[in-house]
C-alpha cells in the first residue's frame, strides 16, 4: 500500500509513535563470541509477551540483499534467516510466544498485484545478468580488473512463493532453527513457537490476525497481552489498529531512502553498475582486515506504537455535539477503512486521492463534515454502510477537478524551482570561464620580489591566445570523437551532422517526459480517462458501473479481510485502474454477500497462476510446457512483453502493469490434464499444510504433548488454556514430528545436528467458530488502556511546570546525566549549530547538526552510550519537544 | 469504412440466423470485457472456429479453451499491447487477418521503455548497442528495405527506440521551419510548399524522399472511390513519414504532400512516434511526424515502408 509513501506520512505526522530500539550486542571475549542472555529484561525498558515475525520481510533482504554482496548459496542464505531471527529475537525478547508465518497460497484478489511483481522481477533480473555480461567484457577488454565471476547460478527471487522447492527447504531449516534454539538457548526456554509455514493459506500477516483474532475472541485471552509484530509493511499499522488489542507495537527497520549500494559487478561501493570502471578494490585497512565488515552502517530498528498513534487519533477524530454517542474505537476502524481509498495491495487507489497531496488529511476532513448527515459509523466491525460511504464519496468528487487543477500547478511549481535550483547550483560550481596568465596570472599580494615589470606583453598575450585556442579545439574534439563514436554505426548520412556540442544542447531541451494523454487538469478529464485507460466511451454506462460495482465489492472485501478474515478466496478486482470518487453513485444495492465456500488454489496452481514462463524451472515439465507451447489451452496468461502505463510516472516500475487476467476456469481444466505427471514429492508440496506449535522440555506443554504421541490420538485434542497463558487451540500429531532426545538433523551442511534435542513439535490449529460468526472489533473487558503518552493540550494551564516528553516506553525512564562539562560542550555545539560527533566506547555516532567531542570514560558502559543516544535523538526531535537537553 | 461494417454486420448477421450459437458464444465473453473488446474477439473467435473441427457447440473441451486462449492472445496484443513468443504472434496475426478494429490502444511495453531508458545512459560510451539502432540510410521508394544488419528474428518495424532517435533532428527542422515561414510571411495557400520544406530539411543537412504512385496502383483505397487519375505522393525524411498528397500529376501531388506535412509544424510542436497504420492491405508500425493535436482521422495508407527486413516482405507480397 504505497509502502514508503505511507509511512513516511504517518512517522512525519505523528513522529512521536517510533521509539528507536536498543539493541544489545554479543561481546566478544578472547575470540570467543558470547551469546547475549535473551532472558534478561528487555533493555528497551518494556516487556513483550508476543512476537510474531511476517517472515518474508526477513526471507527477501535475507536472500537478496540490497546493501551488501548476496549469499552465496541457498545454505548462506538459511544462516542469514536465522541470524536475523536471533537478532529480532534479542531486541523484543518475547516472553510467551513467537509466531513464524511465511506468506502461503493468497487469496485470488492479491494475485493481480503478485503476478505483476514477478513478471517484473523476472525480466528485471535477466536485464541485469545481461547488463553484468555486457560491462563485465567491456572492462576486461580495457583491462580493467574484476573478481573472478563466481559459478553460481542467478537466484531468481520468484522462487519466495509457496509451492517451490526452496519454500519447501525453508520450512524444513526453520524446523531445525526452532528445535535448535528451544534446546539451547535461555531465552527461549519457556515460549511456545507457532511455525505457519508456506503450505498454510493464507498471506503470512493475515495469518498473524487470524491468530490474534481467534484467541481473543475467547474467553481465556488475557486482554493485557502485549503484542509485538515484525514486518515493514504499512498495512500491518491498519491490521494492528483492527484487533483492537490496547497493547500493540510494530517493529521494523529503520526507513532510510537513498542508501549506498555495492556496485553488483565489482562489489564495491561509490559507484552504480553502468559507471564501473573495474578498477582494484581498495584495502580496507591497513592490512585489509576489515575487508568484510559493512562499509554502511548496519540497519537499526525502531519500534512503532500503535498505542500512541490511538493517542493521536483521538484527538484527531473526537467530535462534540454529534447526533449520536461518539465511540473512538469505531471512528478508528473508519480511519482505517479510508486509508484504503489511498492504496491497499488489492485496489488501485483512486485517481484524485495521493498520500503525499494529504489525502488521508482530506478524507478525514470530509469525515467529520458529513457524519453528521450520515447519523453513524462508515462501517462496523469489518462491514460497510455503503449509503454512508456514499456521501464520503460524493464529498470527494466534488472535490476531485480542484484536486487535479491543484496538482498540475504544485508539479510545475516544483518542476520550475527544480529548474532553477539546478540552474543555480551550476552558476556556483562554475570556475571563471578564462584566466590569464603567465606574468598576467592573478597573484596573491604580498608575495617577495613582486610586483615585477611586464616584458614583451605581446608575446604573452599571444601565449595566451594559442593557449586558449588550442584548449577549445582540444574540447570540441573530444565531443566530436564522442559523438562519432557513438553513432559510427548509424549510417554515413549522419556523419555531417556531428556538431558536437550545439546537439547536446538540443538533446537536453527535448528531455523526454512522459507523455500523458490524460491531462486531468484540463476539461474533459473523465472522457479521456475513460477513454485511454479503459479504452471506452465516458457514455458507456454499463461499462462504468461495472467498474464502479467491483470497485465497491473490493472496498468490502478489504475490509471484511482486515477484521474478518478471508471472505471470499476467489473474489479480485477485474481492472487495472479506479474509477474517479464522482462516479459513486447509487452505490447501496451493488454488493450485497460475497460468495460463500471458496477454497484457495493449491501451491502449485498458484505458482501457474502468478509465475512469468521464464520462471516455469519452479514448475514439473509438463505443466511448464502450458506456459510455453502455441497448443497450450492456457498460453494467454503468459505473455513474453507487456505494455506499462507510466499513469504519469517517470519509472518502469512505478507503472501499471497491463498484464492480462487469469481465467480460474482455464487454468483448472487445462492443470486436470497434468495432474498425474506429478510425482510423489511434488503432489506432497501441492497439498495443504497446517501450522506446527513447539515448546521446549521446561514448558508446561511439553508433557501434555508426548502423552499425546504416546497414546498415538489420531484425532485433534484442545489442549487446556491455563497451560499456555490463555492460549487455545487443537492439536494432532504431526507425521514426522520433531520430539524429544530424538536427534534432529541438520539441514544445512555448515550447522550440526541437535544430538539433545528437547523440543516436541505438534500440529495446531486455531480455535473454530461457527459459520457468519462475527469477530467484534472492540477492546476486550478487562483490558487496561497504557497510559497517556502525549503532551496534554490543557498542560500549560494546569501550571505543573515544563512538560517531560516521554522517549521510550518507560514514562519513568532515567534521564541520562552528564558532568558541567559536558553539558558546556553540548550547549554549546548544540547553539553553534556547527555538526557534532561524538565518540562513545562503543563506537562512533553521528548527529545531524553535529561538532564537539564529548569524551566517556572509559570504563563508562553501554547503558550511559544508549542515554547519550538518547539525548542525540531529542535534539533531532526538538521540534516535538518544548524542553530541549 | 464499408469494409469494417460489413465485417461487423455480417458477424451480427450470422448470429442473429443462429440464436443457439450467439447465447452461447456469449458466454465466453470476460467480466471486464468492453464492447468493443468483445466484438472484436467475437469475431476472431467465429471465424477461426471452423480451424477447430473438434469443437462442439455447447459442450467444453480441449480444443475450445485452446481457440479461447488463442482469442485471448490476439486481444491481449491488441488491446492491452501484450507479446509473446513468435511463433505464437505469427500464429494469431494469421488468425485474426481481416478483422478490423477501429483506432485500438497505443502500449507501449516494458521493453521499449527499458530500451529506450538505457539509450539515453549509454549514449556515448558503447559500440555494442548501436547494432540494434536502425540503419537511418536515405530511404527513396525503390530502396526500401534495405535494412540490413538487423537480428532476423525481430519484427518487421521500426525500433521501439527509433521515435527518441529521430526526435533531436526534427526539434531542429521545426525551428527551420518556423523561420523559414516567417520570412516567407507565413504559412498559406501561396507558397511553394516543397521548395520551402526542401530548403529546411537540407539546412538540416538532410534530404527528403519523395514516393510517387499512380493512383490506381494504391490497393487500400475505400471502395467507393471514383477517381482513378492523377498520382499520390509520400513524402518521409530519415525514415519518418511525414505527409502524403494527392495531385492531377507529380509535381502538384508532391505539392500537396509537402503542404500536408508543413501543416505539421504548424503546431506548438512536432513529435516522432510509432503509430499504426494501413501498408498493402496489412496493419503495420510506422515512425510518423506528429503535432500536438489529438488527430481525429486515421492515417493514409502507407506507400513505402523502409523498416521491412527482406525475408518478411518476401512472405507479404
Amino acid at each position: 500500500m504505497g509502502v514508503p509513501a505511507f509511512f513516511r506520512w504517518l512517522s512525519r505526522k505523528y513522529s512521536s509513535i517510533i521509539v528507536h530500539c536498543v539493541e544489545e550486542r554479543s561481546k566478544e571475549c578472547n575470540g570467543v563470541r558470547i551469546p547475549v542472555d535473551t532472558s534478561k529484561p528487555n533493555p528497551n525498558e518494556v516487556e513483550f509477551d508476543n512476537l510474531y515475525l511476517d517472515m518474508n520481510g526477513i526471507i527477501h533482504p535475507c536472500t537478496h540483499p540490497e546493501d551488501k554482496p548476496a549469499p552465496k548459496n541457498e545454505d548462506e542464505m538459511m544462516v542469514a534467516i536465522f541470524e536475523y531471527i536471533d537478532r529480532l529475537f534479542n531486541i523484543v525478547r518475547p516472553r510467551r510466544v513467537l509466531y513464524m508465518a511465511i506468506d502461503g497460497v493468497a487469496p485470488r484478489a492479491k494475485m493481480n498485484q503478485q503476478r505483476s511483481r514477478r513478471f517484473r522481477a523476472s525480466k528485471e533480473g535477466a536485464e541485469l545478468t545481461e547488463e553484468k555480461q555486457r560491462m563485465r567484457e567491456e572492462i576486461i577488454q580495457r583491462g580493467g580488473y574484476l573478481p573472478p565471476e563466481e559459478i553460481k547460478e542467478r537466484f531468481d527471487s520468484n522462487c519466495i512463493t509457496p509451492g517451490t522447492e526452496f519454500m519447501d527447504n525453508l520450512a524444513h531449516c526453520l524446523r531445525y532453527y526452532v528445535a535448535d534454539r528451544l534446546s539451547n538457548d535461555p531465552g527461549w526456554r519457556n515460549i511456545t513457537v507457532f511455525l505457519s509455514d508456506a503450505s498454510v493459506p493464507g498471506e503470512g500477516e493475515h495469518k498473524i490476525m487470524d491468530f490474534i483474532r481467534r484467541q481473543r475472541a475467547q474467553p481465556n485471552h488475557d486482554p493485557n497481552t502485549h503484542h509485538c509484530l515484525c514486518g515493514a509493511d504499512a498495512d500491518l499499522i491498519m491490521l494492528g489498529l483492527a484487533t483492537h488489542e490496547p497493547n500493540f507495537t510494530i517493529i521494523r527497520e529503520e526507513f532510510k531512502p537513498n542508501k549506498p549500494r555495492p556496485c553488483a559487478l565489482c562489489g564495491q561501493m561509490g559507484h552504480e553498475i553502468k559507471d564501473c570502471q573495474g578498477t582494484a578494490r581498495e584495502k580496507q585497512g591497513e592490512h585489509d582486515q576489515f575487508a568484510d565488515t559493512m562499509p554502511v552502517a548496519e540497519q537499526e530498528f525502531i519500534f512503532i506504537r500503535l498505542c500512541v498513534l490511538r493517542e493521536y487519533l483521538e484527538r484527531e477524530l473526537t467530535m462534540a455535539s454529534l447526533p449520536f454517542p461518539f465511540d473512538f474505537e469505531r471512528s478508528v476502524d473508519d480511519w482505517v477503512f479510508m486509508c484504503f481509498f489511498v492504496g491497499n495491495d488489492f485496489l488501485p487507489h483512486l485517481p484524485s486521492l495521493e498520500i503525499r497531496e494529504g489525502a488521508i488529511d482530506r478524507l478525514v476532513g470530509i469525515y467529520k463534515d458529513v457524519v453528521h448527515k450520515t447519523g453513524g459509523y462508515l462501517t462496523q466491525n469489518g462491514f460497510v454502510n455503503l449509503e454512508r460511504v456514499e456521501m464520503i464519496m460524493h464529498a470527494v468528487g466534488v472535490a476531485e477537478d480542484n484536486i487535479f487543477k491543484k496538482r498540475k500547478e504544485d508539479d510545475e511549481n516544483f518542476k520550475r524551482r527544480m529548474k532553477e535550483k539546478k540552474k543555480r547550483m551550476k552558476a556556483e560550481h562554475q570556475a571563471p570561464a578564462y584566466l590569464t596568465t603567465g606574468q598576467f596570472a592573478p597573484q596573491a599580494l604580498g608575495g617577495r620580489d613582486r610586483p615585477q615589470p611586464v616584458h614583451n606583453a605581446r608575446h604573452q598575450a599571444f601565449d595566451m591566445r594559442m593557449q586558449s585556442r588550442d584548449h577549445n579545439n582540444r574540447v570540441s574534439l573530444d565531443s566530436c570523437g564522442r559523438n562519432w563514436k557513438s553513432r559510427s554505426s548509424a549510417g554515413p548520412s549522419d556523419s555531417s551532422d556531428s556538431r558536437g556540442v550545439k546537439r547536446k544542447a538540443e538533446d537536453s531541451d527535448s528531455e523526454p517526459e512522459p507523455e500523458d494523454n490524460v491531462r486531468l487538469w484540463e476539461e474533459g478529464w473523465k472522457q479521456r480517462y475513460y477513454k485511454t485507460k479503459f479504452d471506452v466511451d465516458v457514455t458507456d454506462e454499463d461499462f462504468k458501473r461495472k467498474v464502479v460495482k467491483s470497485y465497491v465489492e473490493g472496498l468490502c472485501w478489504v475490509l471484511r479481510y482486515y477484521y474478518q478474515g478471508c471472505a471470499s478466496w476467489k473474489w479480485y478486482f477485474p481492472f487495472h485502474y479506479a474509477p474517479f470518487a464522482s462516479d459513486f453513485k447509487d452505490i447501496v444495492g451493488m454488493f450485497s454477500e460475497f460468495e460463500k465456500g471458496t477454497k484457495p488454489f493449491k501451491p502449485l496452481e498458484q505458482l501457474m497462476g502468478v509465475f512469468p514462463a521464464a520462471s516455469g524451472n519452479f514448475l514439473p515439465t509438463t505443466w511448464r510446457n502450458l506456459m510455453t507451447s502455441p497448443d497450450s489451452s492456457i498460453i494467454d496468461f503468459y505473455p513474453d512483453d507487456f505494455a506499462i502505463d507510466l499513469n504519469g510516472k517517470k519509472y518502469a516500475w512505478q507503472g501499471v502493469a497491463l498484464l492480462p487476467f487469469v481465467d480460474e476456469r482455464r487454468l483448472r481444466a487445462a492443470l486436470d490434464d497434468v495432474y498425474p505427471d506429478l510425482t510423489s514429492e511434488e503432489v506432497k508440496r501441492n497439498s495443504l499444510g497446517s501450522d506446527v506449535l513447539f515448546v521446549a522440555r521446561s514448558h508446561p506443554l511439553c508433557d501434555f504433548i508426548q502423552e499425546l504421541y504416546r497414546a498415538q490420538s489420531n484425532e485433534g485434542t484442545e489442549f487446556p488454556a491455563e497451560l499456555c497463558h490463555g492460549i487455545q487451540g487443537t492439536l494432532n500429531l504431526d507425521d514426522d514430528p520433531i520430539l524429544p532426545d530424538k536427534t534432529v538433523p541438520s539441514p544445512v551442511p555448515m550447522l550440526r545436528d541437535i544430538s539433545q534435542n528437547s523440543a516436541v513439535g505438534v500440529k495446531f490449529k486455531d480455535p473454530q467458530y461457527t459459520d457468519g460468526y462475527v469477530f467484534k472489533a472492540v477492546i476486550l473487558p478487562g483490558a487496561k488502556i497504557p497510559s497517556k503518552v502525549l503532551k496534554p493540550s490543557d498542560w500549560e494551564r494546569s501550571g505543573q511546570g515544563p512538560w517531560r516528553p516521554q522517549l521510550g516506553f518507560n514514562p519513568n525512564r532515567q534521564q541520562a546525566h552528564l558532568n558541567q562539562s559536558a553539558f558546556r560542550a553540548l550547549g554549546f555545539t548544540y547553539f553553534s549549530g556547527e555538526p557534532v560527533s561524538v565518540i562513545t566506547t562503543g563506537g562512533y555516532l553521528q548527529c545531524e547538526h553535529a561538532t564537539s567531542l564529548i569524551f566517556v570514560s572509559p570504563e563508562s558502559d553501554k547503558l550511559l552510550e544508549n542515554k547519550l543516544l538518547a539525548v542525540f535523538q531529542r535534539m533531532q526531535r526538538s521540534s516535538d519537544n518544548s524542553h530541549p537537553v | 469504412m464499408a469494409e469494417e461494417r460489413s465485417g461487423e454486420d455480417i458477424v451480427s448477421e450470422y448470429l442473429g440466423q443462429n440464436p443457439q450459437l450467439a447465447q452461447w458464444v456469449e458466454t465466453f465473453r470476460g467480466y471486464c470485457e468492453t464492447n468493443k473488446q468483445w466484438v472484436a474477439r467475437r469475431e476472431f473467435i467465429l471465424r477461426n472456429m471452423e480451424a477447430f473441427p473438434t469443437i462442439e457447440q455447447g459442450t467444453p473441451s480441449n480444443s475450445l479453451d485452446r481457440l479461447l486462449s488463442l482469442s485471448m492472445v490476439w486481444a491481449n496484443h491488441v488491446f492491452l499491447g501484450c507479446r509473446y513468443p513468435q511463433a505464437i504472434m505469427d500464429k494469431i496475426k494469421e488468425m485474426g487477418e481481416g478483422i478490423v478494429v477501429q483506432d485500438a490502444p497505443v502500449r507501449t511495453t516494458r521493453d521499449e521503455i527499458m530500451a529506450k531508458g538505457k539509450r539515453s545512459a549509454n549514449a556515448g560510451s558503447d559500440a555494442d548497442s548501436c547494432v540494434k539502432r536502425p540503419k537511418s540510410n536515405e530511404v527513396d521508394g525503390r530502396s526500401a528495405g534495405k535494412t540490413a544488419a538487423r537480428p532476423v528474428n525481430q519484427k518487421s518495424g521500426p525500433l521501439p527506440q527509433a521515435p527518441a532517435e529521430h526526435q533531436p533532428f526534427f526539434n531542429r527542422l521545426y525551428k527551420a521551419v518556423a523561420w523559414k515561414l516567417v520570412s516567407a510571411g507565413g504559412f498559406g495557400p501561396n507558397l511553394d510548399h516543397f521548395e520551402i520544406l526542401r530548403s529546411c530539411v537540407e539546412s538540416c543537412k538532410q534530404s527528403l524522399s519523395c514516393v510517387i504512385v499512380p493512383l490506381k496502383d494504391i490497393p487500400d483505397l475505400p471502395a467507393g472511390r471514383t477517381q482513378k487519375e492523377g498520382h499520390v505522393c509520400e513524402l518521409r525524411c530519415q525514415t519518418v513519414y511525414m505527409g502524403t498528397g494527392y495531385g492531377r500529376d507529380e509535381a502538384a501531388a508532391r505539392a500537396m504532400a509537402s503542404k500536408e506535412a508543413l501543416k505539421v509544424f504548424q503546431g506548438r510542436k512536432v513529435a516522432v512516434k510509432i503509430c499504426r497504420r494501413r501498408y498493402r492491405g496489412k496493419d503495420v508500425e510506422d515512425l510518423m511526424l506528429l503535432d500536438d493535436q489529438p488527430r481525429s482521422q486515421g492515417f493514409p495508407p502507407a506507400l513505402s515502408y523502409p523498416f521491412q527486413s527482406e525475408q518478411l516482405e518476401d512472405g507479404s507480397s
